[in-house]
């Protein structure tokens, strides 16, 4: 169910309604039930997956706690994935039919889980924390790996074999990528690794964990959140503030606005310039990337704000995703401020662990370098995304090395001049690297770097008016974020006074309800 | 404890609220259909209190705008042309109604023709504009008939229809206010600064899903059946109000692979012919076409530049001529 659809605008205050009628225990089941079922409406049988990820991850956090619970309990619940996808089968009959290998794999998953949950126990204590850590990682890992990897590398593979001379001539898997897969991963895998190390308590009960997991607002684009920021939301019973349904639907409204408003619209140019069979000239190629740039910040930003206004509807706050990045001064305060939530998460899961920038410049590079790599990688699997984390590395080993660019990474310490220069330059290497991310493949990126040689302005289309098209969705984003900047977050208006208020509220509902360009998929939903 | 309408939320309400009366006091008319994507039978004419009817954008109809008297002025030949983009032409002096008008009054008839193309129209709303247009006595009517506007047709009724019922898809659309500023947006902004080729692959007209259904045999056999079914109600319509109408069949150029070009009727002249006779005319764009040069007259393989829409107005005029529907003049 996409977050911008009527059955969404029917769903979120249904759902609102009875959560607040009910006491903590049926919260707990409703978002469960709602998440399960706003997940279900892309494709059901990818519920299981979801279900493995929580029971894995909840018996694994409590063993790394040094708690551990009956065989009978942990295949008891094992067994939930099987269920499903025995019930998919049996009334899902719109939805492909659900292959019986996967059913037999599901059937096999509880007993195979259990016999390793007990082997695993008859380790020495010293070990057994880290062998349950390890059992989850790989858990998770192997399920993103599989369906979001396996015929990238084994295609990949391939192509290097074949260059060598010899055709192995296997066939690439039919593998339909599950939508949010990496953000529920992500946020599993933090959960357990929290628990590890001693910094997160793991939960004892079964259906706030799922509830934690499949929290429908953050499930399929984030915000990743943590444990210690979601879980313990969910363990005590929200209060109910009025002060929190306004604040969640002014962040609905100016989510809407930014992906129907500013997304969608852009999209139409981004689409153009990129996809277009017709040659590009250097305008459009510039427009493109331009109209890319605010479709992707409005769409994945609009996302966050959409989330963050539906959980606060139910007196959840979810964490920012989005700090004015286009006004980031270097590649490390940009990596501050987009996706915040991913770039913590590859801080604080990656590049510490591998030693941060304790053991000197070239160890902090390799560093880097492996996190925005991996980072490049999780965004999807096509050489495109590595190219466009080593990108990045390149960037931040650029502004680490050069002296007067390092000085640009804390904006606290420079001049205005300085800031404006800094973010000006800054946003041209975004957008170098939204062409990379854009393009599909090798030959679109070359084609569009092809066409800064080619200013003729009769061999496209006409571009002016389309960038008066262009300004006209991008200009009333910036004056959002002009007036949202002191306050620090992108939604916070509370600094006007009513009158502006409401008028900004009437502007922004006119400029969604009146939009123009048809439906278009959220981004990272892809993710 | 905090109010549940912030002072903020209730300005937006009345704004909203203020803006959706304003729309349907002062833009009554205007609004006239709004959600029946041109199946009213009224939306777009508006009689005016002085004995005029103006033609406007509204309701799913872009007439070009004009203007006439609702009762024919004694002794003068009044031309109503409905159909597609074709007749609509790029602008109302150029295309051929207009032309008709033109020629027939140089010749020294008191003529006046009128416009009532509308681009994507096909057979059944071109039936619902004539059932209107035949109250403003017309001295002859020309239906311009083609095949290739059912999918519009279809999905404009399927829209009409969804309009009506409860679907909250629809909810916000039901606001005239919201609704005219949409259409603001779509009319004035986007088809003036988004270029075809970026529409078009953004498939915003369905044409993705025109030329797919098109490709169906089956398919263009239920589109022909749908033109004949509305084209022959049309003419039974005009003959009950002894009205007499000409139907000119639409053509396509297409490449014919070898460096050259040939007309199309795509079978549509053969369509008209078991309606002919007491009252009812023929003309065929592809046989006024085919004695010219007739390539250049086309913008794209189905839209006319002005030299193509005079040919075609000469022809309809000397097809009066002949069938003594005017005479005088030269």
């Amino acid at each position: 169910m996409s977050f911008v659809s009527w059955q969404y605008a029917l769903f979120l205050p249904l759902l609102a309604l009875l959560y607040w009628q009910l006491p903590w225990r049926g919260r707990i089941f409703l978002l469960i039930a709602g998440s399960y079922f706003f997940y279900g409406m892309w494709d059901a049988r990818f519920l299981a997956l979801l279900l493995t990820t929580t029971v894995v991850d909840f018996f694994g956090a409590l063993a790394i706690a040094g708690e551990k619970k009956s065989t009978a309990k942990v295949i008891g619940i094992g067994l939930l994935p099987f269920c499903w996808l025995i019930g998919c089968s049996t009334f899902y009959s719109a939805q492909p039919a659900v292959a019986k290998e996967i059913i037999f794999a599901a059937g096999v998953f509880p007993v195979a889980y259990g016999a390793l949950y007990q082997l695993l126990w008859r380790l020495p204590p010293e070990k057994q924390r880290r062998a349950f850590l390890i059992l989850s990682l790989c858990s998770n890992l192997s399920v993103l790996g599989f369906f979001k990897y396996f015929n990238f590398f084994a295609g990949s593979l391939e192509t290097l074999l074949a260059k060598l001379g010899w055709h192995p001539g296997w066939t690439l898997l039919h593998i339909i990528l599950p939508v949010g897969i990496s953000f529920y991963t992500f946020q599993s895998i933090s959960y357990a690794v929290d628990v590890y190390r001693g910094v997160a308590k793991p939960t004892n009960d079964f259906f706030t964990f799922a509830a934690f997991v499949s929290f429908f607002p953050q499930l399929v684009a984030g915000p990743i959140e943590r444990r210690n920021d979601l879980l313990v939301q969910l363990e005590k019973p929200a209060k109910f503030e009025v002060a929190d349904i306004h604040d969640g639907l002014r962040l609905i409204l100016i989510g809407c606005f930014k992906k129907i408003y500013v997304a969608d619209n852009c999209a139409l140019l981004a689409n153009y310039a990129f996809d277009s069979k017709t040659a590009l000239n250097g305008q459009w190629a510039l427009l493109g990337v331009l109209a890319f740039a605010f479709q992707i910040y409005g769409d994945f930003s609009g996302y966050t704000d959409i989330a963050r206004g539906s959980a606060r509807l139910l007196g959840i706050r979810l964490n920012r995703n989005f700090s004015f990045p286009y006004f980031a001064t270097s590649p490390s305060d940009f990596w501050r401020r987009w996706h915040m939530t991913l770039s913590f998460w590859f801080r604080d899961y990656i590049y510490i662990p591998l030693g941060g920038n304790r053991h000197g410049a070239l160890k902090t590079l390799r560093n880097l370098w492996i996190a925005m790599l991996l980072a490049g990688l999780w965004h999807g699997a096509s050489w495109t995304f590595v190219i466009w984390g080593a990108y990045y590395a390149a960037l931040l080993t650029l502004y680490h090395v050069t002296p007067g660019l390092n000085r640009l990474a804390v904006p606290e310490k420079i001049s205005r001049g300085w800031l404006v220069a800094g973010a000006a330059l800054m946003f041209a290497f975004t957008l170098v690297g939204w062409a990379i991310f854009r393009s599909k493949d090798m030959t679109q990126l070359t084609g569009w770097f092809a066409a800064f040689g080619n200013w003729n302005v009769s061999a496209a289309a006409d571009w002016t008016k389309p960038g008066g098209w262009w300004l006209l969705h991008v200009v009333p984003l910036l004056l959002l974020q002009l007036a949202t900047w002191k306050a620090r977050d992108e939604a916070e208006l509370s600094r006007f006074a009513w009158p502006v208020r409401g008028l900004i509220y009437t502007l922004l509902f006119l400029l969604v309800a009146s939009s123009v360009a048809p439906d278009v998929e959220f981004i990272y939903f892809q993710f | 404890m905090k109010t549940w309408f912030t002072p903020a939320f209730v300005m937006l309400l009345i704004i909203l609220i203020g803006g959706e009366l304003v729309v349907r006091i002062f833009y009554k008319a205007d609004m006239q259909g709004r959600f029946e994507y041109g199946y009213n039978p009224t939306a777009g004419f508006v009689e005016n209190a002085d004995g005029t009817v103006n033609l406007i954008r509204a309701g799913g109809r872009r007439f070009w705008p004009q203007i006439f008297s609702k009762t024919r002025p004694p002794g003068t030949f009044r031309v109503m042309v409905i159909g597609d983009s074709v007749p609509r032409g790029a602008s109302l002096a150029t295309a051929y109604p207009a032309q008709i008008g033109g020629k027939l009054r140089a010749s020294g008839v008191k003529a006046e023709s009128f416009n009532l193309a509308i681009g994507g129209n096909g057979a059944a709303r071109s039936e619902i504009i004539l059932h209107k247009a035949l109250d403003y006595q017309p001295s002859l009517v020309i239906l311009h008939v083609d095949n290739g506007d059912e999918f519009e047709d279809e999905r404009e009724f399927r829209r009409a229809e969804a309009f009506k019922g409860w679907h909250p898809r629809t909810w916000l659309m039901k606001s005239f206010f919201i609704r005219r500023l949409y259409e603001v947006t779509t009319e004035q902004i986007f088809w003036k600064l988004v270029p075809a080729e970026v529409r078009v692959l953004a498939s915003v007209n369905d044409t993705g899903d025109k030329v797919l259904a098109g490709a169906n045999p089956a398919t263009r056999r239920e589109w022909d059946a749908r033109v004949q079914k509305y084209t022959a109600e049309s003419v039974a319509l005009a003959r009950q109000r002894g009205v007499p109408i000409l139907l000119l069949t639409e053509s396509r150029l297409h490449a014919d692979g070898h460096d050259g070009f040939y007309l199309d009727d795509r079978g549509l002249d053969e369509l008209m012919r078991p309606m002919l006779g007491g009252g009812v005319y023929f003309l065929s764009m592809k046989k006024i076409l085919q004695k010219t040069n007739f390539a250049p007259l086309f913008t794209d393989g189905t839209h006319l530049r002005p030299a193509g829409h005079e040919i075609v107005a000469d022809a309809v005029v000397e097809k009066l001529r002949q069938t003594g529907l005017v005479s005088g003049g030269h």
